[in-house]
């Protein structure tokens, strides 16, 4: 069978059995191990728990139960409520506003962590409760968290650039460094998204009444709810860029920070750390399933040969250099509906980067536009890991439509991030250039 | 039929026992990475085992994660059909489904038990300066999954007894829809 | 047997990234090599590190027979191969390269390698023997510089350097850069000048370590057993033939290639070669002996390799 039609096959399956509502994990997980079977054979299956095994053994992958823990203790201990009652206080005049504290949290969040679930399931713990709270639209509250929740992988430190770095072969250092402007970009484009749709449609992100926004002195006095959050964030950033701690060990000082802000509530409670440890297995335990089954099934659609599509499709497109690093992009666009972003590198990088190189482009360059497409394919329909990690966290009442239905705008922003990215490519290569 | 009744409910609360244990691993990983950090950071003496021993303990804390995620319902789906359809025939279609679960989990756990045994067999460590035994982990990974059958099974009785209308199972008497997160 | 005609096709899991030099230079000039030889009747489909299994699991999917082909470091195999510590380096046994590349093929260490493999259904083949180097941001002039290190190392070398004074910590590769470049550690060792450079650590770490911490058969070329014996025997004996000239083609190859890295470094990235002074030189080869013994301790077989080795040691005088 031609590898175009297992391809079809293959996706065509994962998309029916996630419409039946069978568990994502298990739809991943079976899909492979029936295609492995009709192309590989029984003992191809093997692969399968040995991608288990290779995940459990991913040492970055620890800070996901730290840095969800820290979320839930930060939110169980009111921590989290004082400061979004902050935010509301001083920028509740302004449409949007909370919102735009929260695009803020997650820069700040991006910054201290290399990886993409963390960040969401602790926003969609922090502040998404906060935003309804305050009449927020479901779906408005919903796509800020999908879409800044994923500026991890872009924002140094990130797991995702040094992967990149390493099957490239460009410096590490100069993809952090290029990242950064780039981050900026989407953030500014973001907020303004936010400031214009919340102007026009003041429902969606509603301001407080001018009787609710508190007199100076309550001002003032929330203003303490920001000491102990900048307390954390200080102990995480200031230890991975102190040299104390890599950006792994640096979850801890964050849990260390949470307790900490914890302690000084009076809320350092046992009652309260066991809730948040149950929540934290439950929230970590489902991103690992997904994981799981994730790897095993780009491992699969490897094993079919997905590499010999790439390979095909390269050689009919029109259009000259420009035309084939736009294609690039929408073919990545494409393969980041479905699979995970580790297994698209491997199956497209080989393929892309010698032409990339050939046609005098700039890998360095190459690489944030790369990033940023997986950032979109985060949260891209059927199958993006934002989604799945904020449904983990909502209350049962928002379904699985309203969170789709919420990144499109968000989506739309960052492809055009793309965009300005390919007209002015000094966005993403002046800083590496400076630095280097 | 209470057997089936006794074997759904004696499942959830194996599972809800062995999750509420295994959660608290948590604390752990976070003692021994802040250990380390204090051990190199202050003392300038890196240990050998705290980064290697908080990563087997993260291995077993996600692999036993699956059946206790089951029994509360928080392995994440795709609910756009599935939310508008009456019970009953949700129950029809997770039968169907339950297909691919099993799949998934029987070849996982016939190739754990293959890893875990062959490991166990030569009591395998893992030659890092530490060289602790690596095995209990492995094991973690037929158990786990093991767990998390047994967790499939209860669920498709369930399935079974709300198709057909059965009454060795009624949902209102249902324990594992406790926790809400 | 099989008929003369038929086409096999084999999947091989490479433990480098496509970015690796030795990707394209060991597994890609396999490939072509074999084409060749067999007229397309071998062809050998590339998987890039990790794409179908880790690096820790490749031994044992071919050893099943799952894949038909792989590249493994020895000290994947440890639980499989107890000459495989001996195979991944004892610290400070060899001081020239031609020293490993005549105990593995002229005194029959690669002979024993491939018997304690062959048990396995596994036919191994070293790749290539070359010398491990570290990186480090400041000079070691002194004992007390070296002491005062913390360097990230992994296996045998964690245990060595932490055993002979300095703070050895396992860090993944994945943040090894920047564990360097915050100062988490001041040096590191990952392979010699083309490994620290494929890792960009010459952008923070400016002092390349002399001579090397080891020097071994650190890249191996796995086979299955099962798909080997699949082959029509010329195909197999072509198979065998091209291995055997890899390891010898390869070394070569490599040493230039690592010579060209190192001087580039040094004229592009201001890269300084650190040549230890021999009173380090002296107490590091005294600590390495002493841990040279527990690798004996793996088996008989090991015991058996460890005698080899020091008796050659001797002959060369080093003893
Ligand atoms: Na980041
Ligand atoms: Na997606």
């Amino acid at each position: 069978m031609s590898i175009e039609i297992l391809t079809l096959l293959f996706f065509g399956s994962l998309l029916f059995f996630l419409l039946l509502g069978l568990p994502l994990a298990f739809v991943l997980g079976g899909v492979s191990v029936i295609f492995l079977y009709f192309t590989w054979g029984f003992d191809s299956f093997y692969m399968v728990a040995s991608q288990i095994w290779g995940t459990m053994g991913s040492f970055t992958l620890v800070a996901i139960p730290l840095f969800v823990f820290m979320a839930m203790v930060l939110e169980r201990t009111g921590v989290a409520r004082d400061l979004y009652r902050m935010m509301h206080l001083w920028f509740g005049g302004l449409r949007g506003g909370l919102a735009i504290g929260t695009l803020v949290i997650c820069a700040v969040f991006a910054a201290m962590v290399g990886i993409s679930g963390a960040a969401v399931v602790a926003m969609g713990t922090i502040a998404l409760p906060s935003m309804l709270e305050r009449g927020y639209d479901r779906k408005m509250a919903l796509g800020v968290i999908n879409t800044g929740g994923g500026w991890g992988i872009l924002i140094p430190p990130s797991i995702l650039m040094i992967l990149y770095a390493l099957i490239t072969g460009v410096s590490v250092g100069q993809m952090f460094a290029a990242g950064i402007m780039p981050g900026v970009l989407l953030m500014v484009m973001t907020v303004l998204y936010i400031l214009v749709r919340s102007t026009l449609q003041p429902h969606l992100a509603p301001a407080l009444p001018p009787e609710e926004r508190g007199t100076w002195p309550e001002k003032l006095r929330a203003l303490r709810a920001v000491l102990l959050p900048i307390g954390v964030v200080f102990m995480v950033l200031g230890s991975i860029i102190g040299g104390i701690t890599t950006p792994t060990e640096a979850a801890a000082m964050g849990v260390l920070g949470s307790l900490i802000s914890a302690a000084v509530y009076r809320q350092l409670k046992w009652s309260i750390l066991q809730e948040a440890a149950i929540r934290t297995f439950k929230l970590t335990g489902m991103i690992m399933w997904i994981l799981f089954a994730a790897h095993a099934f780009s491992a699969a659609y490897q094993s079919m040969g997905a590499q010999e599509l790439i390979e095909g499709m390269m050689q009919h497109i029109p259009g000259g250099p420009w035309g084939i690093i736009i294609a690039m992009m929408v073919i990545i666009f494409f393969l980041a509906m479905v699979l995970d972003p580790v297994g698209i590198m491997l199956i497209t990088l080989p393929v892309f980067m010698p032409i990339v190189k050939s046609l005098g482009f700039d890998p360095i360059w190459f690489g944030i536009l790369f990033v940023i497409n997986m950032e979109i394919g985060y949260k891209t329909p059927p199958f993006g890991f934002n989604l799945f990690y904020l449904k983990g966290v909502v209350p049962p009442e928002i379904t699985m439509k309203d969170i789709y239905t919420s990144v499109i705008p968000f989506v739309i922003i960052e492809i055009l991030a793309i965009g300005i990215i390919m007209v002015f490519p000094e966005i993403a290569t002046w800083l590496p250039g400076v630095f280097f | 039929m209470s057997v089936l009744t006794a074997f759904i409910s004696g499942v959830t609360r194996l599972n809800d026992f062995v999750g509420r244990w295994i959660a608290l691993l948590i604390f752990a990983m976070f003692a021994f990475l802040l250990l380390e950090v204090g051990f190199r950071y202050l003392l300038n003496a890196p240990t050998v085992w705290t980064n290697e021993l908080t990563q087997m303990l993260f291995g077993v804390y996600a692999v036993m994660s699956g059946g206790y995620i089951m029994a509360h319902r928080g392995h994440v789906n795709v609910d756009l059909l599935h939310s508008q359809l009456p019970p009953r025939k949700r129950a029809v279609m997770d039968i169907f489904t339950s297909l691919i679960f099993f799949i998934f989990t029987l070849a996982l756990l016939w190739f754990g038990i293959d890893m875990a045994s062959e490991s166990i067999s030569s009591w395998e460590t893992t030659y890092s300066a530490w060289n602790p035994p690596i095995w209990p982990v492995k094991l973690a990974i037929p158990v786990g999954t093991g767990l998390l059958v047994l967790q499939g099974l209860a669920k498709l009785l369930e399935d079974i007894a709300i198709a057909f209308n059965l009454d060795y199972y009624r949902p209102d008497q249902s324990i594992s829809e406790g926790e809400q997160s | 047997p099989a008929t003369a005609q038929e086409t096999f096709t084999w999947k091989v899991q490479s433990h480098w990234p496509g970015a690796s030099s030795s990707y394209t230079d060991s597994l890609v000039r396999l490939q072509r090599v074999l084409d060749e030889r067999t007229e397309g009747r071998l062809k050998l489909k590339l998987y890039e590190a990790g794409a179908l299994f880790k690096a820790q699991e490749t031994f044992n999917a071919v050893s099943r027979g799952i894949l038909e082909m792989g590249t493994i470091s020895p000290s994947y195999a440890q639980d499989k191969i107890s000459l495989a510590g001996i195979a991944s380096g004892l610290p400070f046994a060899f001081r020239n390269v031609w020293e490993a590349e005549y105990f593995h093929q002229g005194m029959g260490f690669e002979q024993m390698l491939r018997d304690e493999a062959a048990e396995h259904n596994v036919y191994w083949a070293t790749d290539k023997v070359y010398p491990t180097e570290m990186v480090i941001k400041k000079p070691i002039n002194n004992w007390d510089d070296f002491t005062s290190l913390k360097i990230r190392s992994s296996g045998v070398l964690q245990k060595f350097l932490t055993e002979a004074g300095a703070a050895a910590s396992y860090i993944p590769g994945s943040e090894l850069y920047s564990a360097l470049d915050s100062g988490i550690v001041d040096g590191a060792h990952w392979g010699a000048a083309q490994g620290a450079a494929s890792m960009a650590l010459y952008e923070v770490a400016k002092y390349h370590v002399q001579p090397a911490l080891n020097i071994a058969g650190t890249d191996v070329i796995i086979v299955s057993m099962k798909a080997l014996n699949k082959l029509p025997e010329d195909m197999q004996q072509i198979v065998k033939d091209a291995l055997d000239e890899q390891f010898w083609i390869r070394t070569n190859e490599y040493l230039y290639k690592e010579r060209l890295t190192l001087a580039k470094v040094i004229a592009e990235q201001g890269v300084q070669v650190n040549v230890l002074p021999d009173d380090v030189q002296n107490k590091l080869v005294k600590a390495a002996q002493a841990m040279w013994d527990e690798e004996g301790e793996r088996s008989e077989n090991a015991k058996k390799a460890l005698d080899m080795l020091k008796g050659y040691l001797a002959e060369l005088g080093y003893l």
